[in-house]
């Protein structure tokens, strides 16, 4: 029940006039019809491959201070060195220098906080209300990056809660984020799979199962386009999802076709959203060549 | 030549300011559409109107008479159910581009989606480039032209009509077959071609139904009349029921149609009852007067609310389960008792339009008798999604009932067994409801109440949806409900009791606190104003009824609505049939059954110590049966039963 975008620039930030984080904001205000309760941005920021760049909810007041100190001790644990820490919002944002074991520390931390993103480079920026609220919170305006993915959510299944916005990223593997309009309806079945090879999952929102299906195939060595391949066929349900990693965004489709897309390529960028709304919010007044993914369709862009 | 630009004021304004230009001027010219929705819709001037760039969703839809050029691309639901009017798109066409056009003549210079002309009963749909899955879905009559290829499955299981193709036929769908293209048919195309300036040299290749699905094979027999009573009543394994069951399927060798609801014991309002002891004899005679009744739904987000005289409806029954006659008496009674009735499916007649003082016009999947013309003299505005009868199924209209006449109001083939489809070719998740809603208000000026008729299902989650969509009312259907035709299988088994329904709905308004954000009309086996009270205690704001003003009617309960042969004159579109029906005589009887309503409900509020249906509330309630207690969460006293058998009696 939600509207998504995401966004690639095939060039340089010099060429461009809006930052990444603007153009999103732009999109996801074109199609908040679709979902008014919360909004969401996945940003890819400059990326330091020693580094990891995490975000958690921690809530307010002495909850927060309990929350940030367990986060302190765990990356104390596994020797994830902070070198920049702050609050935003209702998050915890930190740096950490750190070369060990991702998805083992990640788990760890899951099982202590309420983790939203961790990566070299990925952030997730996500919260209750509109993409011009969660903005004046977050400050997405201000990252330039070069993708990221948003989405607006209308709450139906489960309460407005920040923690159920989107995007998701998938849980253990960093730099992985998904966004996705539409249901999936072999959740269950596709969780235990993955759970059975001892996969942790952190709600029982089906983004995130396809945050982790997709992110398992790319750990295993898979292209991210072979994956998004065998996503159309091992997912069930309906669907139109976007996925980014640290270099590339990409879709897939499922094959009846009940959820929306619609894209625009040129030379400097691709766009993707689910309503044409959105991209001509990236280009006011003008009539763009777009086009609408076929069913059971894929594909990236990568820089 | 007029301008609007859309960058400077919003589509509500400035559809409002194209409707009043366009009683003046020939062209419109819109500038910055930038692909929003709803951009001309409901317009029904004839006027040219120039889009400058790209429309969103259902541009130009529910319009008649005027013409729409888009330069650019346009959105889902090209000009949805457009009466007449052309609208021609330089680029791209959506999905559904066509949807439910009634005639009109739609061109699309580019590609167009998945699922074109869907439910599409008259006019032409012209595609110069490819169309995408499913061109022709469940059409019903008119045109398609593909100049490209047809895509997968093109014709899936459509009714009537024509698809041409031009170039590939990537696969067919369900039910349609390949034909050589008659001579004249081509004349005609080329003619189209023509006049829209389309230069095409090259053949086509014809679809049509192949007529394999049209039919059930065997008709449902009639059957000497076994009442629907005597069914709810025998709970042995073996029964006349059962009895009747076998030897039907004998003779059709399938799943069974019949009319009612389920027949099974379920949970029900009659398992709860009154906590403070009701005396009959202490009931004064006017206390009719002595209780504040009239009740408003349908405002509470700005539109004109419909203004019942007591907290009651009438449910949505459609014109072709029932005959014209009875839809006229039910109106008449609903107009007497100042109550509002409700069109149902198929389409809404002036007879009872002027007959009833309020009235719902309802939309299902189908569209059939859907049109701008008739949203505009309702008072309200209904989505069916389902039916508590048989939540997830379509409307059943076997081919004894699909008459000539009725099949013109639908826009359907004459003589078909009518399979409505259940879902709708553009509500497919909460976040294109929201949109379609929009759509309504926006072609009725958001003067009219938007309701939602559920059955009931997965309630949490669908009341939840209703109610974050902006609905003005909800219309929640029990299992207990009946319908006109459906499988017996459906009707018996599946669904959610009204009782169990009620509860959680409220549940569900409480978790996202729109308690106070929308109302909630409830149905499904609902039997008098008895009934009535202890819905509202349960928190509906109203009740409908269906079977009772059927019942009040005449109608002797024989459960063979499907047939067409209804003896007493209800359930049929035989005109000898109807001729036994006296619309005037039934429309005083059904009146008369509304008022005992109304006079159960007020003495069983005032006995309650209560001068407004308002303040009646759970607490007015206790469970007679240790499952009634489960559902609602109401404390299990049944030392209660006697008394509610007494209040039974007195009333009765
Ligand atoms: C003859 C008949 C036709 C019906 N047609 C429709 C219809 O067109 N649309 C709809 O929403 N419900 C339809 N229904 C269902 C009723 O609106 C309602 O859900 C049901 O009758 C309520 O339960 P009750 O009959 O126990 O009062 C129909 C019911 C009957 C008996």
């Amino acid at each position: 029940m939600c509207g998504i975008a995401g966004i690639l620039y095939k060039k340089d930030a010099t060429s461009r006039n809006a930052s990444t984080g603007h153009a999103l904001i732009e999109m996801l205000n074109g199609c908040q019809h679709r979902g008014p309760d919360s909004t969401g941005f996945a940003l890819y920021g400059p990326s330091h491959d020693d580094q990891l760049r995490m975000r958690f909810f921690i809530g307010t007041g002495d909850e927060a201070t309990v929350a940030t100190t367990k986060i302190k001790e765990i990356l104390a644990d596994h020797n994830a060195h902070i070198i920049e820490d702050e609050v935003v919002g209702n998050n915890y944002r930190v740096v950490v220098e750190f070369d060990g074991n991702v998805q083992k520390l990640s788990y760890d931390l899951e099982h202590a906080a309420k983790v939203i993103s961790i990566g070299s480079s990925l952030e997730i920026l996500k919260d209750i209300g509109t993409a011009h609220e969660v903005d004046d919170v977050y400050h997405v305006n201000s990252f330039s990056g070069t993708h990221g993915l948003g989405h607006v959510r209308l709450a139906t299944e489960s309460d407005v809660r920040p923690e159920a916005a989107h995007p998701f990223w998938a849980t253990g593997f960093a730099d992985i984020a998904i966004v996705h309009n539409g249901q999936i309806t072999n959740y269950w079945k596709m969780r235990r799979r993955l759970e059975q090879r001892g996969f942790e999952f952190n709600t029982a929102n089906d983004s995130e199962l396809i945050a982790v299906y997709l992110a398992d195939k790319l750990s295993q060595g898979f292209r991210l386009e072979e994956a998004l391949e065998t996503s159309i066929e091992d997912l069930d349900g309906t669907f139109s999802f976007l996925v980014s990693t640290k270099n590339e965004i990409g879709y897939a489709k499922d094959k009846l076709a009940v959820k929306p897309m619609v894209m625009l390529e040129n030379e400097d960028m691709v766009a993707i959203a689910s309503e044409e709304v959105s991209l001509n919010k990236l280009f006011p007044g003008q009539a763009l060549s777009t086009m609408e993914p076929a069913p059971g369709t894929f594909c990236t862009w990568h820089r | 030549m007029k301008r609007i630009d859309l960058s400077a004021i919003s589509v509500r304004e400035g559809n409002e300011l194209l409707r009043k230009m366009a009683e003046q001027e020939d062209i419109i010219e819109v500038l910055n559409p930038d692909a929003q929705h709803h951009i001309g819709v409901g317009l029904t001037s004839p006027c040219t109107v120039k889009i400058r760039g790209s429309a969103g969703y259902f541009c130009g839809g529910l319009s008649d008479g005027a013409r729409f050029e888009v330069d650019s691309n346009a959105g889902w639901g090209l000009g949805d159910n457009i009466y007449n009017g052309t609208v021609v798109v330089g680029g791209n066409a959506g999905a559904i581009a066509g949807v439910a056009i009634r005639g009109a003549e739609i061109v699309v210079k580019g590609n167009m989606g998945s699922r074109a002309g869907q439910v599409m009963k008259k006019g032409t749909l012209l595609c110069c480039g490819n169309a995408n899955f499913m061109a022709g879905y469940m059409m019903y009559g008119g045109r398609i032209i593909i100049l490209g290829d047809s895509g997968e499955r093109v014709g899936e299981d459509m009714s009537a009509g024509d698809i041409y193709v031009a170039g590939k036929v990537n696969s067919l769908g369900s039910d349609a077959e390949l034909i050589d293209l008659p001579a004249d048919e081509l004349d005609s195309i080329m003619a189209f071609l023509d006049k829209h300036e389309i230069g095409f040299k090259g053949s086509f290749q014809k679809i049509h139904n192949a007529g394999k699905k049209l039919r059930y094979a065997t008709q449902e027999p009639q059957r000497r009349s076994l009442p629907f009573f005597k069914h709810s009543a025998e709970m042995t394994y073996w029964n006349e029921k059962i009895q009747e069951d076998v030897f039907v399927k004998s003779q059709i060798g399938r799943y069974r149609i019949r009319g009612y609801g389920t027949a099974r014991a379920l949970p029900h309002v009659s398992d709860i009852a009154f906590r403070k002891k009701i005396d009959p004899d202490r009931i004064e005679s006017g206390v009719v007067d002595q209780v504040r009744m009239r009740t408003e739904i349908g405002g509470i987000n700005g539109a004109e609310p419909l203004k019942l005289s007591m907290p009651v409806m009438v449910a949505p029954m459609s014109y072709g389960a029932l005959s014209a006659s009875t839809k006229r008496a039910i109106a008449i009674a609903s107009g007497m008792s100042d109550i509002a009735e409700n069109t149902g499916e198929g389409g809404m007649s002036d007879a009872q339009r002027g007959a009833a003082k309020q009235l719902i016009f309802q939309m299902l999947g189908g569209r059939l008798g859907w049109n701008i013309h008739d949203m505009k003299r309702a008072d309200g505005l209904e989505i069916y999604i389902s039916q508590g009868a048989k939540p997830g199924l379509g409307g059943q209209l076997m081919a004894n009932k699909v008459t000539k006449e009725l099949a013109e109001i639908r826009g359907i083939p004459e003589g078909i067994d009518l399979r409505s489809p259940s879902r709708h070719p553009d509500i497919l998740g909460a976040d294109d409801l929201v949109i379609k809603v929009e759509e309504f208000r926006e072609a009725t000026g958001y003067r009219l109440p938007v309701s939602i008729k559920l059955g009931a299902g997965r309630v949490r989650d669908d009341i939840k949806i209703a109610a974050k969509d902006g609905f003005d009312f909800i219309e929640l259907d029990g299992m207990q409900g009946s319908t006109g035709a459906g499988s017996s299988e459906v009707i018996e088994y599946v669904g959610i009791p009204t009782l169990s329904a009620i509860c959680e709905a409220m549940d569900a308004l409480d978790e996202i606190e729109f308690r106070d954000k929308v109302q909630m009309v409830l149905m499904g086996g609902l039997r008098d104003g008895i009934d009535a009270v202890k819905a509202l205690c349960l928190g509906a704001d109203a009740v409908a009824f269906g079977s009772s003003a059927i019942i009040a009617g005449g109608c002797i309960a024989c459960m063979q609505c499907h047939i067409g042969q209804c003896v007493t004159g209800i359930a049929t579109q035989n005109p000898d049939h109807e001729d036994r029906y006296s619309p005037e005589q039934e429309a005083l009887n059904i009146h008369r059954f509304f008022e005992s309503v109304r006079w159960q409900i007020a003495a069983i509020t005032n006995a309650l110590g209560y001068d407004s249906v308002t303040q009646l509330s759970r607490d007015d309630l206790v469970a007679l049966t240790p499952e009634a207690a489960a559902i609602t969460g109401l404390p299990y006293e049944p030392e209660h039963r006697d008394e509610t058998d007494a209040i039974a009696i007195k009333a009765s």
